[in-house]
């Protein structure tokens, strides 16, 4: 097997151990990318110049030498982000951003910069200034998002971890629309230093997109600055919420969601409760008012009348009907989070984590991004953030593993949240499921990646 | 049948115009849509009574809400 298609780990290993050659593992990542990423608009930028030079600086840190791409989110010291956009709000420049020296500083190679969905603003990837990636498990449909090059890059092994971000959801839907583990850790924990919203941002988080959770243990590890030990998550109390988010969801994913859940529980020795946490839609609604006001202050009517018109259609509007949210439901939506925030406090006594589907409906196609539930038809931005909005309002770790693929062939992702801090606890118990599972789904690869890359010489 | 609707894009074409805040009709169109699913959503939030909940002093999103003021 090339190391190219190694593990995150599994390529830090081999580097540390001297079987693989950091110089020529870079090489196969930039050859994988050219042979790859025309068909998926993954990455959306590559530097190999500056990664050389990165890898010639690089420390013995635990990612020493191991290609990562990173989410156009965050700056470079070479490169401004753009947010998948052809206008960003507030001024950006080339910078050493937190989740930049995180990586630097863990010997890890930036050897591309990941698409996104344009603002952040959706959980398909459909829209984007480079025009959208596509899911390496089906190329006409969404990849997920907003980080859909950081999740199809993983899933089509172009590099084995990426760094994303997650507003609302935004890491945890791409990573269950592609098949991989995506952790959206607590609140403040992962650096984020330098992103253009890090002063106000009330909801992102900084978070790794790798293919099992031994992988986001270690990325995650480089991005929190501590070391996440690990430990077994034996005696698991799994609290269930019979509510829209687990119960109004494509059968398949429902079925794929529960066989899961009891696998979990019996791979733990552990116990599944029914749980109430009441007024669910209250707390989607607070959430996508928050995190659609927290950045108003940094936003002028002059510069909405000033917008480029590069920007899509879609998110010119959203973002003069930002403006119209009114102050009374921005007052509630804060009230609500701090009633969620107790609630849910409450409920995380009694059990370890919370489980239901990541998203409700697989990957929908690129062309029409709509899925189809038993309540009826609805766009997958819709529905997808009935799930993952409920860590973003509260500040809670959120982690989605993958646990089947659908009669399209399309993953399924089950999301597991637990109380502020346990962020370990929910790779413990990913770590579990795929031990029950026998590493079955996480090993799963699209058509695309299980093709040879070409011979260098061309034979 | 409701004016819900009609409302919305009164709400719309009022708020903006109130802020200077210039909109084309693709634009327009762009918001009444999104109105149209956001719009109940924020109208049952502003109804749904939180009066009873203490606000959360010093909040710290990073961990458990401290308990509840006497």
């Amino acid at each position: 097997m090339s190391a190219i298609d190694l593990s995150l780990r599994g390529q830090a290993a081999a580097i540390a151990a001297g079987d693989a050659d950091p110089s020529q593992l870079l090489d196969e990542a930039l050859a994988r990318i050219e042979e790859r990423n025309p068909a998926l608009n993954a990455i959306v930028e590559t530097f190999p110049e500056r990664s050389r030079e990165m890898l010639a600086a690089a420390p013995d840190g635990p990612l020493h030498g191991v290609p990562v791409v990173i989410k156009d989110e965050w700056p470079l010291p070479w490169r401004a982000q753009r947010f998948g956009s052809a206008e960003l709000p507030a001024p950006t420049a080339p910078a050493e951003s937190g989740p930049y020296r995180a990586l630097r500083d863990a010997g890890a190679v930036i050897v591309g910069v990941g698409n996104m969905e344009e603002l952040g603003s959706g959980s398909t990837g459909a829209i984007s200034v480079y025009g959208p990636a596509h899911n390496p498990w089906d190329l006409d449909r969404c990849p997920g998002g907003s980080s859909s090059g950081p999740a199809a890059s993983v899933a089509a092994r172009l590099v084995a971890g990426a760094v994303g971000a997650d507003g609302l959801g935004s890491v945890r839907y791409p990573a269950a629309y592609c098949g991989l583990t995506g952790l959206k850790p607590t609140f403040a924990r992962a650096a984020m230093e330098g992103h253009h919203a890090a002063n106000w941002t009330t909801t992102i988080v900084s978070g790794p997109l790798c293919t099992d959770a031994a992988d986001c243990r270690l990325l995650a590890s480089a991005l929190f600055g501590e070391a996440l030990e690990q430990a077994d998550a034996s005696g698991l109390r799994i609290g269930v919420v019979r509510d829209v988010p687990s119960e109004d969801v494509d059968p398949e994913v429902r079925s794929a969601c529960e066989e899961a859940i009891e696998m979990l529980r019996g791979e733990t020795a552990g116990s599944i409760r029914e749980i109430e946490l009441p007024d669910l839609e209250m707390a989607t609604i607070a959430a996508v008012l928050i995190a659609n006001s927290d950045g108003l202050a940094e936003i002028t009517p002059a510069q909405l009348n000033g917008l480029d018109p590069e920007i899509s259609l879609i998110n010119r509007g959203v973002l003069k009907y930002r403006m119209l949210i009114p102050s009374v439901a921005v007052s509630h939506a804060h009230r609500v989070r701090t009633l969620t925030r107790r609630r849910l406090a409450a409920l995380l006594e009694d059990v370890d984590v919370i489980a239901w589907p990541t998203v409700p409906a697989p990957a929908p196609p690129l062309e029409a991004p709509i899925v189809e539930l038993p309540s009826g038809t609805e766009t997958a931005d819709q529905a997808n953030v009935r799930g993952g909005a409920l860590a973003n309002l509260t500040g809670t770790p959120a982690i989605t593993v993958p646990v089947g693929l659908s009669s399209a062939g399309m993953p399924i992702g089950l999301q597991l949240g637990s109380a502020w801090g346990r962020d370990e606890l929910l790779l413990d118990a990913a770590e579990a499921l795929e031990r029950a599972n026998e590493r079955r789904w996480v090993e799963a690869r699209p058509p695309l990646a299980e093709t040879e890359p070409a011979a260098a010489d061309g034979s | 049948m409701s004016d819900a609707p009609a409302r919305g894009e009164d709400f719309i074409a009022a708020g903006l115009a109130s802020l200077g805040i210039e909109a084309d009709g693709a634009e327009l169109a762009v918001m009444a849509a999104v109105d149209q699913v956001f719009g109940p959503p924020i109208r049952q939030l502003v109804e749904f009574d939180v009066s009873s909940v203490a606000p959360e002093r010093d909040l710290d999103l990073s961990r458990a809400p401290a308990p509840e003021e006497g």
